[in-house]
């Protein structure tokens, strides 16, 4: 689907090199707005909101900022890690908000698997509905992650 | 008729070639500001080629200006005062300058493009800043995710540094990079050994130096750094000191206590340390060494949530909270911190909250 010359503005912002060195799209070919769709059908066919994963991932984040760069243990089986870095990053749909370089490694010690997400990674799906690329760096369907934080 | 119809294609050929033209000649001269004069503290100049960004003009005349996120406006580090010649702020630039700054005319040198003859003012320590090429010359893992690097330094072949600060590595163009970038570390080596850098240095989920660092660098390779930077080192005074650190915050408060070490210095010294569990404790028996070799030195490290086989006789609990138990005496104390930004913060809030005024507080955020 085309899409319209705003969109494209931003999906060049998501490009490598413009806000961050890898970029929000990976091998990604399609349009931002096809992305954006399927990512938003995606959530819906799982009876799920991008407010809920997007709360869930906050929640864990919130519990790993406690341990101070250590792991913290959060119920019912996870273990997460956050951790900063100096600076902040601007969000790529253009709208004047900044995100902290805040990193939030979640393990699931049910199936050993482990997931990073940033503070924009949170923001993206909270305001704008974005998963990442396929690819990308920090991308992750929703699919995957409402597996992952077991919310379906 | 006909010949009405070839002028007007005629025409219109010659017009559309003459625009194509012009873009082609726009293209190449746009973007090109020929050559500029950057004037450095009102003493010396520089006659530089315009058009790239002031952070890199500098990096190519060998003056480095400190910058954690390779000139893309997103650390707030590589500050200048521009005092003429640079535009106005850009909207990049908002969100890391002060109103104070922005009156100051202090501007990110990552976002000042030069176009024109520039004037501005940087602090003097940055001409002591120095480009050496090193040979890696050890590699070890200090814990599962934190790897030592030794670098011997080939040219130049000596480096002076205050213990505490910090060199920036580049890590050149490879899968997860299309360029080389620069990322900083704190030097935990003791400034006694000119000839070598030692770097401490944690692994991150897609870092792109932390990656390379753990799974491409390799014992004989060559790198590229450059520093010294950096306002953290001991202060000269008589006041007991209290070292914060965690993870490869480790680094700047081991430098600092090979040189107590080396120049005898006797002021009473408490060191706590923050780690998960056993697994992540390293340096100790470095550290009980150093509690033998000076007069009043003390180390102290605390598990937060040590695992199940660990058997742990020592400190628990999150750092702060063992600070907040062992530390009870600030009247006479300097406190240093290293760490996550994330630790720092709760433990500056800690010591001020204890009653430590803040100008005796002193940390880096380059964890």
């Amino acid at each position: 689907m085309k899409q319209t010359p705003e969109m494209d503005r931003i999906q060049q912002e998501m490009h490598p090199g413009i806000i961050t060195q890898n970029g929000f799209l990976g091998d990604d070919s399609r349009h931002l707005n096809d992305m954006l769709q399927e990512q938003d059908a995606e959530i819906q066919r799982l009876g799920l909101t991008h407010e809920q994963i997007a709360a869930r991932l906050a929640e864990l984040r919130d519990a790993g900022v406690q341990g101070l760069g250590q792991p913290v243990r959060v119920e019912p089986h996870f273990e997460v890690t956050a951790d900063s870095v100096r600076g902040r990053l601007p969000c790529p749909f253009m709208h004047g908000v900044t995100v902290g370089k805040l990193n939030t490694t979640i393990r699931n010690l049910a199936s050993g698997e482990t997931i990073t997400v940033t503070d924009l990674t949170i923001h993206l799906i909270k305001d704008h509905g974005f998963y990442g690329g396929h690819g990308a760096p920090f991308a992750i369907t929703p699919e995957h992650l409402a597996r992952f934080l077991e919310l379906t | 008729m006909v010949l009405s119809i070839l002028t007007a294609i005629g025409v219109m050929t010659a017009l559309s070639g003459g625009l194509a033209l012009l873009m082609v000649i726009a293209d190449a001269t746009i973007g090109r500001y020929g050559p500029c004069r950057i004037r450095i503290n009102d003493s010396r100049d520089l006659e530089v080629e315009g058009g790239q960004s002031l952070l890199s003009t500098l990096k190519n005349e060998q003056i480095f200006i400190p910058s954690a996120c390779g000139g893309r406006g997103s650390c707030g580090l590589c500050k200048v005062e521009v005092l003429s010649g640079a535009g106005a702020i850009l909207p990049t630039e908002l969100p890391w300058l002060t109103p104070d700054e922005q009156k100051r005319q202090i501007r990110l040198s990552c976002q000042v493009r030069v176009k024109r003859d520039l004037s501005i003012r940087i602090p003097e320590e940055l001409f002591n800043v120095h480009q050496y090429q090193a040979r890696v010359a050890g590699l070890r893992d200090l814990t599962y995710d934190i790897k030592e690097v030794r670098l011997q330094l080939l040219d130049p072949p000596a480096i002076d540094f205050k213990p505490g600060q910090y060199i920036q590595f580049e890590v050149p163009a490879y899968e997860l990079t299309d360029e080389p970038i620069y990322r900083a570390y704190s030097v935990a080596s003791g400034p006694d050994q000119h000839g070598e850098v030692e770097l401490e240095i944690r692994y991150v989920p897609n870092g792109i130096c932390t990656t390379y660092v753990h799974q491409h660098l390799k014992v004989g390779n060559t790198a590229t750094i450059n520093g010294p930077y950096g306002d953290f080192f001991l202060r000269d005074t008589n006041r007991d000191i209290l070292f914060i650190a965690g993870g490869s915050g480790m680094a700047p408060i081991k430098s600092i206590l090979s040189d107590m070490v080396h120049t005898k210095n006797p002021r009473r010294t408490r060191y706590c340390f923050g780690a998960k569990a056993i697994r992540d404790l390293f340096l100790v028996d470095e550290m009980r060494a150093i509690e033998k070799q000076l007069p009043d030195f003390k180390f102290i490290p605390c598990l937060s949530a040590p695992d199940t086989a660990d058997v742990w006789n020592g400190e628990r609990g999150l750092v702060t909270e063992v600070v907040d138990r062992t530390v009870t005496n600030l009247d006479n104390l300097e406190a240093y911190l290293c760490g996550s930004p994330l630790m720092i913060d709760a433990c500056v809030a800690l010591l001020k909250k204890k009653g430590l005024p803040e100008d005796r507080i002193f940390y880096d955020k380059f964890a």
